[in-house]
């Protein structure tokens, strides 16, 4: 039988350590945290990190940051779970442990000369926020972008006082909650009810979508509707996870590992694969 | 690379005796109580050679129920990796061709470093099966009753001795140093052993070709009713899984003594409701079938797909732990007979 030597550099299961610089509350139960890693670190969007809390446990959080600075990671973190409320009990200062980044990124690069549509609902503006900056980036060689976010509350909504530079930039936001507090001028509803406020030539555009199963589905519907071809309609799904690696089993479905095999992928594989 | 010897059954004493110099030796021991285990030999005379499929099987010492990956004290983490040498004695083929696959998902793509370890460190000793218990179905599926290559150490028993295989450096090295108690088989030997191999074959009570199954499943035949009724059957006590040699599903805890935290990985099951729970408490398999579903097609269709070959090797201890006989083997039967059926209406109607 033939045996790997087992001459690796890395335990795939160790994280490495970081320290949170800062701590931005966003909402009632979503924290910013900015990381600093003891190592230079370099990740696509769309990417994940296993974060570590000793004594609770590791959940994969979506990086919404660009690598511009190697040391620094930026991650939003939505208090919901066992090992994400250790996470918000945790101080500027205090140990991070993170490992990855893990998964396959978004094809920004699909983005180049074309129409660009960017679909969230709550938290799942996390990972887009990291192409919202790639796309400003790469502002030229971009044509118009949109993004249609959706939260439940207008409380709720992540990065408001990013979307006024963001306008700057010449992305079109429009905005949508499920119940309106006072003041909301916006539109109530699901994003799929947005449609209208964007000038687009579907055929030609390209869409990164990330919020909840419901919500995803529904818009890839839609921009299939509208004649958007399938392989430009990209998603990033959301799974139980142990490893981040492709071998604890948790986030298996219908033959693909979300981990490594996503978590991004496109309608034409979500249709493929039957993931949704 | 196969080199092959006569050992004389009066010397196999000898051998692990010095085998178990460098090595931990573990085998299969009749306890007091009847049931036969792996476990470490402390009195090699002990050893039973007379081998049902024994439950639990070897995956333990690959994949252990729970295992230590770190230590966390202060700032400090320490990696427990576990370097010992273990000599695994009587293990069947079937154990063997997993390991096969195990060593695919575990070593490909990312290296798990803990069962690398293991792996590396692990000689496996296995023994043909002439005799194949009632549940036993792994000559349909090409991994058992014997072997042809990738094993460590393979022994035929041929009566008063046996033909010794040996398909790695590692288990060649065991076998070389020790080359004064081994001799050169004989034309006889060979004859003897391709005898035995024509018996132990003919001797299998289930013959099952999972070839078939897979075909009814990607073609539509075996529709969602069929796995309703295997889906209500299942108590969900995961048995099926934990004694599957290629179920490896884990789950990660961390535990805090005192000043110190270890995190651990132990096995978990895809069958158990909670395994998929995201957090917020949403529930991506919430029914039984979709989980049923899953298991199975995941050894069926993924693996055939993916790896090349089932992930399934006929060794029937799911047929035995299953309280509610909705285990691989009665399943894939269950397939068949719908597939049968069918020919039978096909034909009538012609």
């Amino acid at each position: 039988m033939k045996r790997r030597s087992s001459n690796r550099k890395n335990n795939i299961y160790l994280p490495i350590k970081g320290r949170i610089e800062s701590i931005v509350p966003l909402t009632e139960d979503v924290n910013f945290y900015r990381i600093r890693s003891e190592k230079p670190l370099s990740y696509g969007v769309g990417q994940f990190f296993m974060v570590s809390v000793w004594g609770y446990g590791e959940v994969p959080i979506s990086v919404c940051s660009l690598p511009e600075k190697p040391e620094i990671l930026e991650l939003s973190i939505r208090k919901v779970g066992f090992v994400t409320n250790a996470i918000h009990r945790l101080k500027e200062g205090d140990e991070l442990w993170f490992r990855g980044p893990y998964g396959r990124a978004f094809p920004m690069e699909l983005s180049i000369n074309r129409d660009v549509i960017l679909i969230a609902g709550g938290i799942g503006l996390a990972p887009l926020r990291a192409a919202i900056h790639w796309l400003i980036k790469h502002r030229k060689k971009v044509r118009h972008i949109s993004l249609l976010y959706g939260a439940k509350t207008p409380s709720q909504l992540l990065y408001r006082e990013e979307f006024t530079q963001w306008e700057k930039e010449g992305i079109k936001v429009v905005l949508t909650v499920d119940s309106p507090e006072d003041g909301w001028t916006a539109n109530i509803g699901v994003v799929t009810t947005l449609w209208h406020h964007i000038d687009v030539d579907f055929k030609r555009a390209v869409a990164y979508i990330c919020g909840p199963p419901v919500m995803i589905n529904a818009s890839m519907l839609d921009l299939y509707r509208f004649g958007m071809p399938l392989s430009n309609i990209i998603t990033t799904l959301e799974a139980h996870m142990k490893c981040g690696v492709g071998k604890c089993g948790h986030c298996y479905a219908s033959e693909k590992y979300i981990c490594t095999d996503g978590p991004v992928f496109s309608y034409e594989e979500i249709k493929r694969y039957r993931l949704l | 690379m196969s080199s092959e010897w006569i050992l004389d059954k009066n010397h196999l004493s000898y051998w692990l005796r010095q085998l178990r110099k460098e090595a931990d030796l573990i085998g299969p021991l009749r306890k007091p109580g009847g049931d036969i285990v792996f476990e470490s030999i402390e009195r090699i005379h002990e050893i039973f050679l007379d081998l049902p499929a024994l439950i639990p099987g070897p995956k333990e010492f690959l994949f252990p129920q729970y295992e230590k990956l770190f230590n966390k004290r202060d700032s400090k983490v320490e990696e427990l990796s576990i370097k010992r040498k273990r000599v695994v004695f009587g293990v069947r083929s079937c154990d063997v061709s997993a390991v096969r696959l195990l060593d695919r998902f575990f070593l490909d793509r990312f290296e798990d470093p803990f069962y690398s370890n293991r792996r590396a460190n692990t000689l496996l000793i296995s023994i043909v099966c002439n005799n194949p218990e009632p549940t036993c179905f792994c000559a349909g599926i090409g991994t058992g009753p014997y072997l042809r290559e990738d094993y460590d150490i393979q022994l035929t028993d041929l009566g008063e001795r046996y033909l010794v295989q040996a398909a790695s450096k590692q288990g060649i090295r065991a076998i070389k140093a020790y080359s004064f108690i081994f001799s050169k088989p004989t034309r006889t030997d060979y004859d003897d052993q391709f005898e035995v191999q024509l018996s132990a074959m003919a001797r299998f009570q289930k013959r099952i070709s999972l070839e078939r199954v897979r075909s009814m499943i990607i073609t539509g035949k075996v529709r969602d009713t069929f796995w309703e009724k295997v889906a209500t059957r299942c108590f969900e006590c995961g048995g099926c899984v934990y004694e599957c040699p290629l179920c490896t599903c884990f789950t990660v805890i961390d535990r805090v003594f005192g000043d110190e935290i270890e995190r651990a990985r132990i096995w978990d099951a895809c069958l158990f409701k909670g395994f998929t729970r995201l957090a917020g408490g949403v529930l991506p398999n919430e029914r039984m079938v979709m989980r049923t579903k899953r298991w199975y097609y995941h050894k069926l269709v993924h693996y055939p797909e993916v790896i090349g070959s089932f992930g399934c090797v006929g060794c029937g201890r799911c047929t035995i732990v299953c309280p509610a006989k909705i285990d691989m083997a009665t399943v894939a039967i269950k397939i068949k007979a719908l597939a049968d059926n069918e020919e039978k209406i096909i034909e009538q109607k012609e």
